[in-house]
């Protein structure tokens, strides 16, 4: 589905954010990209969306190389992108238009972008806010009507770049809820952040560090194996004690617990 | 921060209906008609009018009051200067300058007119959708030849809708900037340049990456300003012809 190869980017200053990152995404997959502030990763999805063009090697998203300019409308259509904060990528002066602006710009008919408009609203569950303004809305609410903005242009991939981090911990469990169920019908997730308690649903996990891909695999067994100082992390307590129970052997690393439901599940098996 | 002055009101009233190139046709014509008013008996008539149409459209009062209430200042200033500068009968004497009777009933009249004027524009702004607008302006603007400045309806448009988008994210950021500034002692009244420069210098540096943001998020979202399609569906109805008749009959009153 996606195809990075050899990708090096650097920012107009010189900065390197992206030093020789080659990484396959298949079709239905959910990768999480995890890795210090600084580190490359939203460059890395705006390279996805075809919103920066490699410095060097390639990105083919489906089939279509990013470098090919031509190729951006379908690419970004393919690969919908939601954003860290909610409120900037609001376009609209109500919820209903924000939503309506992407598949405006796809020059649907107005029958088809009021469908998606009520379908996207109806899939987050936000369809009481069709003429609200945005900016009234809670940060879990603007999260879910920029989630809504991307499903209406109905992408095969979403992109997600830290979209919990402003979020509390209610609003943030409604939004992975979304995701999950989004990664259940068979889009392909690429999920940026760095909460290492986000990463229990991934397929896999790319670890990233200094423009680098440094671990890329199973989340399982890369956090089992790495310290919290290596990549800067604050483990959460799950982690920590799942260590411990890892370094006593009393679990071994495929059953690495990432949950609260699997840790009590590696100590007290249920029959 | 619900209801910003001259933000969208939802609704189903016979204003909201309307098509949004009647409503912005109707403006004009009722600006042409309250710019020519000069008594206070025609302004009331037009203050009849605006009621009325408020009260059909079951629109709350206080949102007319918020959108009138930023411009006191402006319109205290117009009140005055006819009051002071308008030769007549003196009924207030300050010495140095004098208030007259017919500056009263003048500057009376030409506040009105302006008041009525942000009234009738909140009136079109409340009962149509910033899209709807947008939309309706792009239309009326078709036919124009814009191209050979090198620009086009839609261009214009969009800008008009990015622009209402600011204006109340201006606000609210300004806002923020003033409480943080605040509650870390800034003293406004002490140090009136200090003050703006630390509100006006960050406002600034605000704006310009949210415009950069919404750039992005405009471009990731296939945004590329041609063969846009619409939400809305612009179609005259019965009542719209019907009102194309009364304008035409409302200009052609104040042209005869």
């Amino acid at each position: 589905m996606i195809n990075i190869e050899n990708l090096s980017y650097s920012y107009p200053d010189g900065t390197l954010a992206l030093d020789s990152i080659s990484l396959n995404i298949l079709k239905g997959e959910f990768v999480t990209i995890a890795g210090k502030n600084g580190c490359g990763k939203s460059t890395l999805l705006r390279h996805i969306n075809g919103l920066l063009q490699p410095g060097q090697g390639s990105v083919v998203v489906k089939g279509m190389d990013t470098c090919d300019l031509s190729n951006l409308q379908d690419i970004r259509r393919t690969a919908g992108m939601i954003f860290q904060d909610p409120q900037s990528q609001f376009i609209g002066m109500t919820v209903e238009e924000d939503i309506a602006f992407g598949p405006e710009n796809l020059g649907l008919s107005s029958s088809e972008i009021n469908r998606r408009v009520t379908e996207a609203l109806e899939s987050v569950g936000m369809s009481g806010h069709r003429h609200n303004t945005p900016r009234t809305l809670s940060g879990g609410q603007k999260q879910k009507v920029a989630l809504a903005s991307v499903l209406a242009m109905e992408p095969e991939i979403i992109l997600f770049d830290e979209v919990t981090s402003m979020l509390d911990f209610s609003s943030r469990s409604d939004i992975l809820d979304l995701i999950k169920q989004l990664h259940k019908t068979g889009t392909t997730i690429i999920y940026v952040t760095h909460l290492l308690e986000e990463l229990v649903h991934a397929d896999r996990l790319v670890l990233m560090e200094k423009g680098r891909v440094v671990q890329n695999g199973c989340p399982r067994e890369i956090i089992s194996k790495i310290s919290s100082e290596d990549f800067g992390f604050d483990f959460p307590p799950i982690i920590e004690l799942s260590k411990k129970l890892l370094d006593a052997r009393i679990i071994d690393e495929t059953s690495f617990p990432l949950s609260k439901d699997e840790l009590l599940e590696a100590i007290c098996p249920s029959k | 921060m619900n209801d910003l002055f001259l933000s969208f009101i939802p609704g189903k009233s016979l204003l909201h209906r309307l098509d949004p190139r009647t409503k912005i046709i109707g403006l004009m014509v009722i600006s042409i008609c309250i710019l020519n008013v000069s008594s206070l008996e025609t302004m009331a008539l037009v203050g009849l009018v605006f009621s009325t149409l408020v009260f059909i459209c079951r629109l709350p009062v206080i949102h007319f009051i918020k959108s009138v209430r930023p411009m006191i200042p402006f319109f205290s200033l117009i009140f005055l200067m006819q009051f002071f500068f308008t030769e007549g009968t003196p009924i207030l004497d300050l010495n140095l300058v004098s208030g007259t009777y017919e500056g009263l009933l003048l500057g009376g009249i030409v506040t009105l007119k302006f008041v009525f004027l942000i009234l009738f524009a909140a009136l079109i702004t409340a009962t149509t959708s910033p899209s709807g607008l947008t939309t309706g302006i792009e239309k009326l603007l078709r036919p124009l030849p814009l191209r050979y400045f090198g620009i086009s309806s839609h261009d214009i448009a969009m800008m008009m809708s990015l622009s209402l988008y600011f204006v109340p994210m201006l606000y609210d950021n300004f806002k923020d900037l003033k409480d943080a500034q605040l509650s870390r002692g800034l003293d406004a009244r002490k140090e009136p340049v200090k003050a703006i420069m630390s509100l006006v210098v960050p406002l600034v540096r605000m704006s310009l990456r949210s415009v950069d943001e919404v750039a992005l998020a405009m471009e990731s979202r296939c945004y590329t300003g041609q063969g846009r399609s619409s939400m809305h569906v612009l179609n005259f109805k019965n009542m719209d012809y019907g009102l194309f008749v009364l304008f035409i009959l409302l200009v052609s009153c104040l042209v005869f």
